[in-house]
């Protein structure tokens, strides 16, 4: 090989690749708008990544996969989670994590920047990414089903995809606010008593730490028969 | 006999002084980062000083000593590539405050909360301005030399073109985007076009520089080799920045390109490590510090597992959907840096610092020491976050286990990592003051046979 070569291999290396790659970055942005639904890029949800930028909420959690690996990814958290459950862990992380063995720390987030935190979070949760993270679809898939059909759901994914982004069951879901069959066979509430609770915890319990629920009453009901079905019995009913 | 040939040559030891010293800031940090994961911290501590404050140190550190140790080897290496002294030493210094002003403001910055909050480019705005300054007073003092010299040379501009390449694309990471997979798509341009683009050429020109002096294999081979490596590592790097835009919302084709071209990528580096085995093989200079020996050959090796065969298999598209972002990542993201960058910055130090001191031949046993110990310190850490990573993607992402329940088993790998880390601690801390107090060995340094610049 010449040194006349060597330079050949370097310029037509360098500039083709250049040359795809700008195309593609043209082409890119030619299709965000499709991916990111950018007509629901409001104000909103752009004070929302400020917030997020503010906080440096990045240097822990990914979002897209990318940040720090220390807490959870933040793509799917609105439909993980849910809107009352994210405004209640970013302003009061020392009582949401009381227990855990992981803590997230108090930021001093305040209420109009915890719902611009959702709006942002609500918007990068329906960014069309190939589904990715794959265990988080099934909440995704979920909260579409509790909003257009709750009383066809099975109740055990219904429960574990509506509740399992604080509580676990049979191994699955997180551990901050205790498993399942444990609560259900701790608790002495009745059935109406059960979905006022899921619906606003305060009124029943004053002090309690679990936000309230963003569910319909139907919806509530049929998780309460659930919880309660897993006090007479071990076994599952699937 | 003179061991540096140009006065302006002695700007880069506070370069790679102050490299050191963060070096050693950015390992204590990562320590810190592991404890983290492997205990339970009380709350009022991570109120005052959360995880995400620590990493953003940890990271900007690493860049910041990593981009002065190639300042400070690129103005070595250039009056003698030039044939002429340094346009102006002052602005190099000047530079150097600058530079190290900024960092030093954003670290305590960080402490305060005054970031940016976008990993690896927290930096705010004005200190930012600082920065650019610094870049722009580099690079018209690096292109003024060139310039201004009578001979010159593909490594030359290759150099510059390595440098503006650089710093160019840093200014992509600067403004506020409003769209998230805008943000990111650009976040990459600064982040993957430096360590798979930019970074490279300014590491295949130093290394081309060294081996050159350090073998006396002829220019014009080295040279050769040089276009062709660096040819590689732009072909299959730029469309490799598709392997970070599988999950960001993007066109399909991207999964293709980033697949394909990041498959592609381990090939410059295994050419890298043949070259540099060709010419040690065919070196015509008798061996004078083993030492240095020992960093070019580690250097090409690890950078061809940590970054090569690691990033290769990290970035498989169907692989990719279940460890990106996890531990898999961390694993490869510390085998990388240390292998392609920070055993290249050490390259360097080796290379120079006797020299500028005036040593030829040095005592090199606490450096062996701590080659060894970095190195295989820092290969089981990412044994160590790979075992974890493994786990975690396992358990998360195929058996569907929740994030926290997934990540408590990781607990135990990190007090590993923490151990682990202390030796390579021990390693870096010995390594760092084997260089700030070297001392000429006893014995004598057989005679160099090319010139008398090429003795090491």
């Amino acid at each position: 090989m010449t040194g006349k070569t060597a330079r050949l291999i370097f310029w037509v290396g360098t500039l083709t690749s250049a040359a795809i790659f700008l195309w593609q970055t043209y082409d890119f942005h030619m299709q965000t708008p499709k991916f990111t639904h950018t007509d629901k890029l409001t104000a909103e949800v752009v004070a929302g990544k400020k917030v997020w930028h503010k906080y440096n909420c990045n240097d822990c959690h990914t979002i897209l996969g990318f940040g720090g690996y220390y807490a959870p990814d933040m793509t799917k958290a609105f439909y993980r989670l849910g809107e009352n459950n994210i405004a209640s862990i970013v302003q009061h992380p020392d009582v949401m994590y009381k227990n855990s063995f992981r803590k997230m720390p108090q930021l001093g987030v305040n209420e109009t920047e915890a719902r611009q935190l959702v709006s942002f979070l609500r918007w990068v949760g329906d960014i069309e990414n190939r589904h990715w993270p794959p265990q988080d679809e099934k909440f995704v898939q979920a909260y579409k089903l509790r909003e257009t059909q709750p009383q066809k759901l099975d109740k055990v994914h219904l429960v574990l995809q509506a509740c399992g982004g604080c509580h676990t069951f049979e191994n699955q879901g997180r551990n901050v606010g205790g498993d399942l069959t444990t609560i259900a066979n701790r608790i002495t509430y009745d059935r109406q008593t059960l979905i006022n609770y899921m619906i606003n915890p305060q009124s029943v319990r004053p002090g309690v730490t679990m936000p309230p629920q963003d569910v319909s009453p139907q919806t509530a009901a049929i998780i309460a028969d659930f919880i309660l079905s897993l006090k007479s019995t071990k076994e599952v009913s699937k | 006999m003179m061991l540096i040939e140009y006065q302006s040559q002695r700007v880069s030891l506070w370069y790679f002084r102050l490299a050191l010293v963060l070096f050693i800031q950015q390992v204590i940090m990562g320590l810190w980062l592991s404890i983290n994961y492997a205990f339970t911290l009380p709350q009022d501590l991570v109120n005052v000083f959360p995880f995400s404050t620590a990493r953003e140190i940890h990271t900007n550190v690493l860049v910041a000593w990593m981009l002065l140790g190639f300042m400070g080897g690129t103005y070595y290496i250039l009056p003698p590539e030039c044939g002429r002294e340094l346009y102006s030493p002052k602005i190099a210094y000047a530079q150097l405050i600058i530079f190290v002003a900024a960092a030093v403001t954003a670290v305590i910055g960080f402490l305060f909360g005054w970031t940016r909050g976008k990993p690896l480019l927290e930096i705010p705005f004005p200190l930012n301005g600082l920065i650019v300054v610094a870049a722009l007073l580099f690079i018209a003092n690096v292109a003024m030399t060139i310039i201004q010299s009578k001979q010159k040379s593909a490594l030359q501009w290759m150099l510059l073109g390595g440098v503006t390449f650089l710093a160019v694309m840093y200014l992509f990471g600067m403004p506020f985007y409003k769209n998230l997979n805008t943000d990111y798509y650009y976040w990459w341009w600064v982040i993957h076009l430096w360590v798979e683009g930019a970074w490279e050429v300014v590491t295949a020109s130093i290394v081309a520089y060294i081996i050159m002096r350090v073998t006396g294999v002829d220019r014009k081979v080295v040279e050769k080799w040089l276009y062709v490596e660096t040819g590689l590592f732009l072909f299959t790097g730029i469309v490799g920045t598709g392997h970070h835009y599988y999950w960001i919302g993007a066109p399909d084709y991207w999964i293709w390109w980033g697949g394909i071209f990041s498959a592609l990528e381990p090939l410059p580096i295994v050419l890298m490590v043949v070259d540099t085995w060709m010419h040690v093989r065919e070196r015509k200079n008798p061996i004078v510090n083993p030492l240095t020996w020992y960093y070019i050959i580690g250097l090409a090796i690890y950078h061809l597992v940590g970054a090569g065969l690691w990033g290769f298999m990290h970035t498989l598209p169907p692989i990719n959907y279940y460890t990106h972002g996890s531990q898999v990542t961390v694993s490869h993201g510390h085998l990388a840096f240390f292998g392609a960058y920070a055993l290249l910055n050490l390259t360097i130090f080796y290379f120079a610092m006797p020299r500028l001191k005036g040593i030829n031949k040095y005592q090199d046993r606490l450096g062996k020491w701590g080659f060894w110990i970095t190195t295989i310190g820092m290969f089981i850490l990412g044994l160590v976050f790979g075992i974890a990573g493994i786990l975690q993607t396992y358990l998360e992402r195929f058996l569907d286990i929740g994030y926290s329940t997934a990540h408590l088993t990781m607990m135990f790998w990190f007090r590993v990592a923490f151990g682990v880390g202390l030796v390579f601690l021990a390693g870096v801390v010995i390594t760092v003051y084997h260089l700030f107090t070297i001392k000429p060995s006893s014995i004598p340094a057989p005679e160099p046979v090319v010139t008398p610049a090429s003795n090491i």
